[in-house]
């Protein structure tokens, strides 16, 4: 009962390969950095309030002294078919023609019903307007909206960066070119753990690390569509598993 | 046996209508009293409006929590309304006849009252009219009709028009009643009110059949109301223990539960302060509470199978947030005491005859099943998001503020204070139903002991 | 006061039977003496067949069965095999076993109208014998718990491997206990009745079931005590019923079905059938055994609303359901979907919905429908061919997805559309002419009216004139 899509000129997604992420948290901080998320400070963690609109789960695996830890890398995804999209009352998320799911500040009303519905828990709520020290007044991207207290907010897959590079290249009369748009935080991890692409380009590089035997979504029983795709750990101590919770 | 009790019309008149005629003197200091706590609240929501909903205790994912609660709590409580009213009426129980009129008028105001909580809990309520009443059609955007929160206005507005007309209805006989018994201004508002009642044959059918027409179609609107608040949880795959197909139902009965044991402790209420011992006797309560006693465990019947299908499918998630609601503390005391007061002490105390007719206990008994119920919800919606989805990373707790408690308690006072408010102006119990039941009171004799009987028409 | 308007008009012996006009008459009263030995003799009645029809239904029970012992002997090991007679199990526990719920709600809310139908209502729960004979085959194929070494998903949890087997058989046979004694202890007058007035084997048999009847106040004050305990009990055991077939017998064998309103689904179908067949018994009572004196617009019109809410109600559970799985979009979500509506038995389910529910609102909605023998039974007809395409496409479907498959999250490729073959049609029709023929041979034991009831219903309702119109007026004891 998927909704059958026209076939469009990009279809962004991301591949996650677990198996390099080194649980760094440089993406964290650069996507906290290019889209002018509020500081996390001690309230926020205290309250269980924090925003980041990528974080890297830690799980502990078997018993001391045999202990491994795992990272998996969570950010919004994209999903084709996506439960937080029909529950919104005022159309403040919907799904674009480029894959994109896509938030709309000023429409947002704050029923937070998009969290509820959301698997992944990738959706944020700003229970307070964001205010950041003096020193950072400067340090605003000025090209992503500083959003308001009562309204929902999530990865947007550098939507600012995406316009850019699309624009760029109509200007050139081209096609966007794989590897020429970065978001933050696959700009800043410095394993390549993250990669991101354009999946109707057949040649691009995501289209290909998705062709992975590794590949796998998160929660796939709920037929959510993800294009977000990962790629599972290799162990050696045991044959390759998905350990994503 | 109960031995019909015949009272003149004269003295159900000056009883029944000394709400208006003679205000008691309790009257004036506990609706200032009150109406202080009101505005306190009204002064909280304020707060709330103005810095943000960080003054709750809600985080992530736990977005939504003690408002969307007693939101669900007061739709519940409107049940009570049309469950008396419609379809005792429609099925011809006798006994509802008293309390037709306060269980209507719980209906409007705890709808109202439901009303704000969704909206205060939004985060910026200044905007939501948007979705109620699409002004914006310059960009072409309508509300999404796919939204549940569509859905619930839709259905709450209509069910508040439907019981508002029906409450009217049902006063207007004793609108002209009043009307007849007043001077001054009190005479013109009444008679502004009673739309030219005299109470002609052709005005008593009209009436008559407004009222059972409006029940019938009030009836599905019942229905819908709670299924749809149920549908906004039922329709979240997400969210362990929200999926479930028996919502809808469960919702519904829970409600009724909940709305008559609420119209229990009015009635016990009514007859306590305006002295109405002649006209809320302990039949009445008999009588609920047999019905509530089917009611509740219907409603028992509903939660059984809720439990029992949440762990039939054994996945882990599910499973995990089962052991947080049932054996974690502090859920499980809450838990514990939802099962209690919900149906253990209240039904344990109403299948006893003896209780049946105390009202006190039934006042007491009827508090208790709203204190579960109120728990019920609170256990459905919140350990859900608590335990969201097996990304134990992201499992969090809630605890509720002191702002978002003192909102709660600020609700009881509100509909209370609005109750009160309308008492000085209508009789809460209707007059003419009174009379009518004294009318369609009979006794048949067989044999050598006499029966009551009822009148019935032949349609 | 209102007495004093009301003149007593009630004529016992100016009786013209029932009128079909659109303006409802008020009944007439009834001579006692009429009615015990009336209703008494229509236990004695050949004139209209009952026997002839006695054999020809012994016949079709007897090749259902010999059809079924073929069956259990010819074994292939493929449950899909039995779906139609599960199904034909689920029907007829539906249809006739919620009839006595009919009689026994409204009995306990002291409905008058209800009493001359309250005794046919209660005959139909016999059909509990006919359904513990036919589970027999099912439970021989119901899969274990454990299959291939791991626990399929069910109810019973961790329970004992044969737990669903068992406690269908023991819920059975609690049930035609329950049965037996609500049938006595809702007769126990009208077997001294028989005593009375009866002749033969009968007055014996009568005399021994009425236990020393003889009206006195204690006694009546006991049947009422032992009218509402089997009531209860038989109304407990029949709701637990309900929830272990629905559930071991269809939901737990389809993998992903997880559907918590399922047993309430299928226990509100069950009393809309349970309507209808009271409503088409006292339809045939009225019609070939002339006891159109006791049976009056008033009990069709009162069992004609309650089917118009039930039919609604059906469509409500339905909906409830199905809304959480459409909104829902998960994988198990779209399989109940895919496979139980839009899947292979599409057109069952489609002709379902309209029997059981669409036709039935729009047929029944109408009062004049209602006040109308005919139109009452049409309407109840209707929704007994809907259950039982409803039980149909659910039990059919379950049995058909093979037990290896049993341990998915949920069914991906769904079984084909398994047809009925010449056994199943007969074990069918051999399970429908079963139950008709207990119910009609109890009927040649009990009267099918109950004599007592009949003859409270009289004591307690007087046409009377009040102004210038009629009404009655009816008693209310406590």
């Amino acid at each position: 009962m998927t909704l059958q899509r026209e076939k469009r000129d990009y279809s962004w997604g991301m591949v996650v390969d677990v198996d390099k992420c080194t649980g760094c948290q440089a993406c964290v901080l650069a996507c906290q950095a290019e889209n002018n998320v509020p500081l996390n400070l001690q309230d926020r963690f205290e309250r269980a309030r924090v925003m980041s609109w990528i974080r890297v789960e830690r799980y502990w695996e078997g018993e001391f002294p045999d202990v491994k830890a795992r990272f998996i890398p969570i950010m919004c995804q994209h999903c084709e078919n996506a439960p937080c999209e029909p529950v919104c009352p005022v159309f403040a998320t919907y799904h674009n023609n480029e894959g994109l799911n896509v938030q709309v500040y000023n429409r947002c009303v704050g029923t937070r019903y998009c969290a509820n519905g959301c698997p992944y828990i990738v959706r944020f709520f700003n229970y307070w307007e964001p205010v950041w020290p003096e020193a950072f007044r400067n340090h605003l991207n000025p090209d992503v909206t500083v959003r308001s207290r009562g309204i929902m907010e999530k990865c947007s897959f550098c939507i600012q960066r995406i316009r850019r590079g699309v624009r760029n290249a109509e200007r050139e009369g081209r096609n966007v070119v794989d590897g020429e748009i970065q978001t933050a935080c696959t700009q800043a991890c410095p394993t390549d753990a993250l990669v991101f692409g354009n999946f109707n380009d057949e040649d691009s590089k995501v289209s290909k690390m998705k062709k992975d035997d590794r590949h796998y979504t998160l929660l796939p029983h709920l037929e959510t569509d993800p294009n977000v795709v990962y790629l599972a750990q290799i162990d050696t101590d045991r044959s390759a598993g998905k350990s994503h919770g | 046996m109960q031995q019909r009790r015949t009272i003149d019309q004269i003295h159900t008149n000056r009883v029944l209508l000394n709400g208006q005629l003679d205000t008691p003197k309790w009257w004036a200091p506990t609706v200032i009293g009150l109406g202080i706590i009101v505005a306190i609240g009204f002064f909280l929501i304020g707060i709330m409006v103005n810095k943000g909903l960080g003054v709750t205790g809600l985080s992530r994912p736990v977005y939504w929590g003690l408002f969307i609660t007693t939101f669900v709590f007061w739709v519940g409580i409107s049940h009570a309304g049309i469950m008396i009213s419609a379809i005792l009426r429609l099925s011809q129980a006798e006994w509802r006849r008293p309390v037709t009129r306060a269980a209507e008028l719980l209906t409007v105001f705890s709808l109202l009252t439901a009303l704000l909580f969704p909206l205060m809990h939004a985060g910026r309520p200044w905007r939501i009219i948007y979705y109620i009443l699409p002004y914006d059609f310059a960009r072409g955007i309508m509300p999404n009709v796919r939204s549940p929160l569509i859905w619930d206005p839709v259905a709450i507005s209509t069910y508040l028009t439907g019981s508002t007309l029906f409450l009217y209805i049902a006063l207007l006989p004793d609108l002209g009643n009043l009307r007849d018994r007043t001077s001054g201004w009190q005479k013109a508002f009444y008679t502004i009110l009673a739309l030219g009642w005299r109470g002609n044959p052709r005005q008593w059918k009209l009436q008559t059949v407004g009222g059972i027409l409006l029940s019938a179609l009030m009836l599905p609107i019942f229905v819908s109301v709670h299924s749809i608040v149920s549908w906004d949880f039922a329709v979240t795959p997400a969210v362990e223990g929200w999926h479930s197909t028996i919502f809808a139902p469960y919702f519904v009965i829970g409600a009724v539960h909940s709305g008559v044991s609420a119209v229990v402790t009015m009635m016990a209420l009514m007859r306590w302060l305006w002295k109405w011992e002649d006209f809320i006797r302990p039949e009445h309560f008999d009588a609920l509470a047999r019905l509530l006693i089917v009611v509740a465990t219907g409603w028992l019947a509903f939660t059984f199978l809720e439990l029992i299908f949440a762990v039939y499918g054994l996945d882990a998630p599910e499973l995990a947030l089962r052991e947080l609601q049932i054996f974690q503390w502090p859920w499980n005391i809450l838990f514990i005491t939802f099962v209690f007061t919900g149906y253990i002490i209240p039904v344990g105390m109403w299948v006893q005859k003896r209780v049946r007719n105390n009202i006190a206990l039934m006042f007491w008994s009827s508090l208790f099943v709203n204190i579960g119920m109120w728990l019920e919800r609170f256990l459905i919606i919140v350990p859900g998001l608590a335990r969201k989805t097996p990304f134990v990373y992201t499992w969090e707790a809630y605890r509720p503020s002191g702002l978002e408690w003192f909102i709660l308690f600020w609700s009881l006072a509100w509909v209370t204070f609005l109750m009160l408010l309308f008492s000085r102006f209508f009789p809460l119990v209707p007059l003419f139903e009174q009379k009518e039941s004294q009318t369609f009171g009979d006794s048949i004799k067989i044999g050598r002991v006499r029966v009551p009987a009822i009148v019935r028409e032949a349609d | 006061m209102a007495s004093e308007a009301i003149h007593s008009g009630a004529h016992a012996d100016a009786h013209e039977g029932a009128h079909e006009e659109e303006h409802h008459e008020l009944p007439e009263r009834v001579d006692p003496d009429v009615i015990t030995s009336e209703l008494v003799g229509t236990t004695e009645a050949n004139g209209s067949g009952v026997r002839t029809w006695a054999w020809i239904l012994g016949i079709l029970t007897l090749v259902g069965v010999v059809a079924t012992g073929v069956k259990i002997v010819a074994e292939s090991g493929d449950q899909a095999e039995w779906g139609y007679t599960a199904a034909i199990v689920a029907f007829l526990f539906s249809a006739f076993g919620g009839a006595p719920l009919v009689a026994i709600a409204p009995t306990l809310a002291k409905a008058n109208w209800v009493r001359p139908v309250a005794r046919f209502a209660a005959l139909c729960s016999l059909v509990s014998i006919v359904c513990t004979i036919w589970m027999i085959p099912l439970i021989l194929n119901l899969p274990m718990l454990v299959v291939d070494g791991a626990r399929r998903r069910s109810i019973w949890f961790e329970g004992p491997d044969i737990s669903p087997h068992l406690w269908a058989l023991v819920g059975m046979l609690t049930l035609i206990i329950c049965a037996l004694g609500l049938i006595w202890a809702y007769g126990l007058p009208d077997f001294a009745a028989m005593r009375d007035h009866s002749t033969g084997w009968k007055q014996r048999f009568g005399g021994w079931m009425a236990r020393g009847w003889i009206g006195s106040t204690v006694q009546w004050r006991t049947m009422r005590m032992r009218i509402g305990m089997m009531g209860t009990l038989y109304f407990f055991t029949f709701v637990f019923i309900h929830f272990i077939i629905s559930t071991d017998f269809a939901m737990s064998l389809v993998p992903g079905w997880r559907d918590a309103i399922f047993p309430m689904y299928h226990a509100i179908s069950s009393i809309q059938a349970g309507l209808a067949v009271t409503v088409i018994g006292i339809w045939a009572a009225r019609k070939y055994l002339g006891l159109d004196k006791y049976l009056h617009l008033d009990q069709f019109w009162s069992i004609g609303r309650l089917m118009f809410a039930f039919t609604l109600l059906w469509g409500y559970f339905f909906i409830s359901a199905f809304i959480v799985f459409w909104y829902g979009r998960s994988g198990s979500d779209k399989m109940w979907i895919d496979f139980l509506i839009l899947g292979p038995y599409f057109w069952v389910f489609i002709a379902a919905v309209v029997f059981i529910w669409f036709t039935p609102w729009w047929w029944l909605i109408w009062n004049r429908v209602r006040r109308s023998y005919n139109g009452t039974a049409i309407g109840a007809g209707l929704i007994l061919l809907g259950v039982f395409l409803d039980r149909v496409r659910l039990y059919v479907a379950a049995w058909s997805v093979p037990e290896d498959r049993i341990h998915e999250r949920f069914l991906t490729k769904y079984p084909s559309a398994v047809y009925p073959d010449v056994m199943d049609i007969l074990i069918m029709i051999g399970a429908v002419a079963a139950t008709v023929l207990l119910v009609l041979l109890s009927t040649r034991v009990l009267p099918i009216l109950s004599v007592w009831d009949v003859q409270q219903f009289n004591l307690l309702y007087r046409p009377v004139e009040y102004m210038k119109t009629k009404v009655s007026l009816i008693g209310k004891p406590d």
